[in-house]
C-alpha cells in the first residue's frame, strides 16, 4: 500500500481544473492532491459560483459534485454542455445508483465515487486531459453513409454539416471508425477511450454511444451506423 | 398438561373433522332410533288391532255355530281359519280344540288363558318355534269356553328389521357426510392460516417483502392487516439499523479521504524526509489503508443489509473474467486453470462485485491459507463458477458455515502473521454471491488446504 501511494507526478503540468463541491473538506483535499500534481485549481462551493468562475477563466477539466445546494450537478452539466465541450468529471456518492447514468446523460465524460481515493481521482483527471489535448491520428476522412469523420481536424460532418461532439464522443467515434464493421467490446472501448482496464463500468460506453447516436444518426432509436452487438459491444457499419 | 400435549399432537383439522363426524353420528342415530321406535309401535299396534278385530269377528261366528245343535267343531275351526295367517284354538269347558297340531292349549301362555277364563279379552306376544306370534283370546261365557287365535308376526318382523337396517345405514351415511363436511369446512377455515404460516416462514427466512392479502372476510382481513403491520415494522427497524451502520461508515469516509489526500501529498515528498519520519509515514500509510478497507467493507455490507444495493448486471465470460480479476488481486501471479469448456461459460454478473469476490477469496488464501495454490474455473450443469485453492491448514468442519460470519475469528486467528484483515472479507463474499443468487462454500482440497467454491447460475 505505501508503495502504491507513491504516485509519480505525470504531465500534463499546469492544467486548469475547476472543482465544484460544497463539502469544504473534500474540496480542500481534492485541491491539495491536484495542485500537488502541478495543476492550477479553482474552487467553487455551488453551481452558480462555478459558472461565474468559468466565465472569468475557462477550465481544462471541471469536477462536479452531483449533490449541490441550489442548482444541482446535473443541471450544471447540462448548462456547461450547451455551450462547451470541456471534459466533465462527476463526483457521486454511490456507483450503483441511477445518479451515475443520469449524470452521464447530462453530459459528463466520466465519474468517480466519492469520497475518492486521491490516486484514482488524479488518474481520471489525467485521462480526461490526455483525451482533450492529444489529437487522434486515424485514417483521414472515413465516410459512413452521411457521416464523415475527419480525425486530423477533430471534427465530424453529418450530411455535410459540422456536428459538435465532445472530446469523449469524438474519440469513441474514431475508435469505431478505425475498425469499420468489426465488433469492439465494451471492455476494449473502455480501455481505448477512457483508459480503464477490464473492470471499467460498461454504462460509460452505453450512455456515450446513446448520446453519439442522437448527434450522428438520422433515427437514433433505430441506428443504421452505430450498431449494438447484444451483450458484447458495438460496431460501426458503413 | 398431558391432555393439552395430546390434543396439540392431533391436528386442529383432524379434531374438527372428528367433531363433525361425532355430531352427525349422535344426531342421525337419535333420529333413526326415534323413527324406528315410532314406526315399530305404530305397526305393532296396527297389527294387534287388526288381529283383535278379526278374532272378535271369528269369535262371534264360533259362538253362533256353537249355539246350534250338534256343531261339527273341526269343520267349524277350519272354516274360521280364513282371512289372515292365523290359527284358531277353541276351549269348551275343559276340552281344547285346535285346527293345527302345532297350535293348541300348550301354545297359549297360562297367564293369557287365566285372564280369558276370568271373562276378559286379552292379547299377548309369544314365541312359537322361534317365531314371533300374537295370541288373542276372547271369552265365550255363553258356552263356557273361550276362543283364541294365534297370529304369525313374521311379516311384521321382517318389515321392522328392514326399517332398522335402513335406519342404521342412513345414520352411517350421515356420519360419513358429516365427517366430509367437517374436513372440507376445516380446510376452508384453515386455508388463510396456511397462508399466514407460509408468509411467516418467508419472513423468518429474511424475505420482508411478503404481504398478506387484506380483502375478503372482515375478520381474516383484520388478521392480515396486523400481520402486514408487523412485517412492515420489522422491515423499518431492520432498515433503520442498517442505515445507521451505513451512515456511520459514510461519515467515517469523509475524514478518511482528507487523511488519505494529506498522506498522498506527504508520500510524494517521502524522499525528502529523514528516516524516522519516513518510518512514521509508512506506519500511518499502512494503518490508513487498513482503516479504508474496513470502512469500505462495512459500508458495503450495511448497504446490502439495508437492501439498497442495485446490481449492475452484464454478460460476463467467466474464464476471461477470472483471469482479469486474479491479475488485479493481491496475488496477481496465482495460476488460473480452466476446466474443459468452463472458460467460455457466460454468467450474468455485476463485474465490480464479482471482482471483489475473487479479490477477497485470493486475499483470504494469501493471509490465512499460506498462499493461493491455484484458481480453477469450473462448470457444473446449470452452475458455473470458480474455486480458490490454498495450501493452508484448511477449515475445521464445525467452522465451515461460521467462516462466512462477520468478524469470525477461526482457530487460525492466533497464527496470523498480520492483522490487516477486516474480518468482513468472507462475509462480503457470501453477501455478493447471494445477491447473484449463487452459492459459496468451503471444502477440503485434495492433498490438504482449503477450497473456497463459488457457484453462479449460468446465463440462459
Amino acid at each position: 500500500m505505501p508503495a502504491g501511494r507513491r504516485s509519480a507526478i505525470i504531465p500534463p503540468v499546469g492544467a486548469h481544473i475547476l472543482i465544484v463541491e460544497d463539502d469544504e473538506r473534500i474540496r480542500l483535499s481534492l485541491q491539495l492532491v491536484l495542485e500537488d500534481e502541478g495543476n492550477v485549481v479553482d474552487l467553487a462551493e455551488s453551481a452558480e459560483q462555478g459558472l461565474d468562475v468559468l466565465a472569468r477563466r475557462p477550465a481544462d477539466v471541471v469536477l462536479v459534485d452531483l449533490m449541490l445546494p441550489g442548482m444541482d450537478g446535473f443541471e450544471l452539466c447540462r448548462r456547461l454542455r450547451a455551450s462547451s465541450d470541456v471534459p466533465i468529471l462527476i463526483l457521486t456518492a454511490r456507483s450503483d445508483s441511477h445518479d451515475v447514468v443520469a449524470g452521464l446523460e447530462a453530459g459528463a465524460d466520466d465519474y468517480v465515487v466519492k469520497p475518492a481515493v486521491p490516486k484514482e481521482l488524479s488518474a481520471r483527471v489525467r485521462a480526461l486531459l490526455r483525451r482533450a489535448t492529444r489529437p487522434d491520428h486515424g485514417p483521414s476522412g472515413p465516410v459512413f453513409g452521411d457521416i464523415e469523420v475527419l480525425p486530423d481536424a477533430g471534427t465530424v460532418k453529418v450530411g455535410g454539416r459540422d456536428v459538435a461532439l465532445t472530446k469523449t464522443e469524438f474519440k469513441l467515434l474514431c475508435e469505431l471508425a478505425q475498425n469499420p464493421g468489426r465488433l469492439l467490446t465494451r471492455e476494449a472501448l473502455l480501455d481505448r477511450v477512457w483508459g480503464y482496464g477490464y473492470f471499467g463500468d460498461g454504462r460509460l460506453v452505453d450512455v456515450h454511444i446513446r448520446r453519439l447516436r442522437t448527434k450522428v444518426e438520422g433515427d437514433p432509436t433505430n441506428p443504421r451506423h452505430i450498431v449494438t452487438v447484444r451483450g458484447l459491444g458495438y460496431k460501426l457499419e458503413p | 398438561m398431558k391432555a393439552a400435549g395430546r390434543s396439540r399432537r392431533i391436528s386442529l383439522r383432524t379434531r374438527v373433522t372428528v367433531a363433525f363426524a361425532v355430531g352427525a353420528l349422535i344426531l342421525s342415530a337419535g333420529l333413526a332410533t326415534l323413527t324406528y321406535g315410532l314406526a315399530r309401535s305404530y305397526l305393532v299396534r296396527q297389527r294387534e288391532t287388526s288381529g283383535l278385530r278379526q278374532t272378535y269377528a271369528n269369535a262371534r261366528l264360533v259362538r253362533s255355530v256353537l249355539a246350534s245343535a250338534n256343531p261339527d267343531i273341526p269343520q267349524l275351526l277350519s272354516s274360521v281359519r280364513l282371512p289372515s295367517r292365523s290359527t284358531p284354538v277353541l276351549r269348551l269347558g275343559e276340552t281344547w280344540f285346535g285346527a293345527s297340531v302345532a297350535v293348541g292349549r300348550e301354545t297359549l301362555p297360562p297367564a293369557l288363558r287365566e285372564t280369558v277364563a276370568g271373562g276378559v279379552a286379552a292379547r299377548q306376544r309369544i314365541e312359537l318355534g322361534g317365531r314371533p306370534q300374537l295370541a288373542v283370546g276372547i271369552p265365550l261365557p255363553a258356552v263356557d269356553g273361550a276362543y283364541f287365535e294365534v297370529f304369525q308376526l313374521v311379516e311384521l318382523d321382517r318389515t321392522l328389521s328392514i326399517l332398522l337396517n335402513s335406519s342404521i345405514a342412513a345414520a352411517l351415511v350421515t356420519t360419513v357426510a358429516g365427517a366430509t363436511i367437517g374436513w372440507w369446512a376445516s380446510r376452508r377455515v384453515l386455508s388463510p392460516l396456511a397462508a399466514v404460516s407460509s408468509a411467516a416462514a418467508a419472513v423468518a427466512s429474511g424475505r420482508f417483502d411478503v404481504r398478506l392479502e387484506e380483502s375478503g372476510d372482515p375478520e381474516l382481513s383484520r388478521m392480515a392487516a396486523s400481520f402486514n403491520q408487523m412485517t412492515e415494522a420489522l422491515l423499518t427497524r431492520i432498515r433503520r439499523d442498517a442505515r445507521f451502520a451505513s451512515d456511520v461508515s459514510h461519515e467515517l469516509r469523509s475524514p478518511l479521504t482528507t487523511l488519505a489526500a494529506a498522506l498522498d501529498v506527504m508520500d510524494s515528498r517521502r524522499d525528502e524526509m529523514p528516516g524516522r519520519a519516513r518510518t512514521g509515514l509508512d506506519l500511518l500509510s499502512a494503518e490508513i489503508g487498513r482503516f479504508e478497507r474496513l470502512v469500505e467493507n462495512l459500508l458495503e455490507i450495511s448497504r446490502i443489509d439495508a437492501g439498497v444495493e442495485e446490481l449492475v448486471l452484464d454478460d460476463v465470460v467467466l474464464g476471461q473474467f477470472v483471469v482479469e480479476a486474479v491479475r488485479t488481486s493481491a496475488d496477481p501471479a496465482a495460476p488460473v486453470e480452466h476446466e474443459p469448456g468452463a472458460g467460455e461459460t457466460v454468467v450474468r454478473a455485476d463485474k465490480r462485485r464479482l471482482e471483489r469476490v475473487v479479490a477477497n477469496l485470493v486475499d483470504n488464501g494469501r493471509r490465512h491459507g499460506g498462499g493461493v495454490v491455484r484458481v480453477v474455473v469450473e462448470r457444473d450443469g446449470p452452475w458455473a463458477g470458480f474455486a480458490v485453492e490454498d495450501a493452508g491448514p484448511g477449515v475445521a468442519d464445525d467452522a465451515r458455515d461460521r467462516v462466512f460470519d462477520r468478524f469470525f475469528r477461526g482457530r487460525a486467528a492466533g497464527m496470523r502473521g498480520d492483522g490487516e484483515g477486516s474480518g468482513l472479507g468472507l462475509s462480503l463474499v457470501h453477501e455478493h454471491v447471494g445477491l447473484h443468487e449463487g452459492q459459496v462454500w468451503v471444502e477440503d482440497r485434495p492433498g490438504g488446504g482449503a477450497r473456497f467454491v463459488v457457484r453462479l447460475p449460468v446465463a440462459p
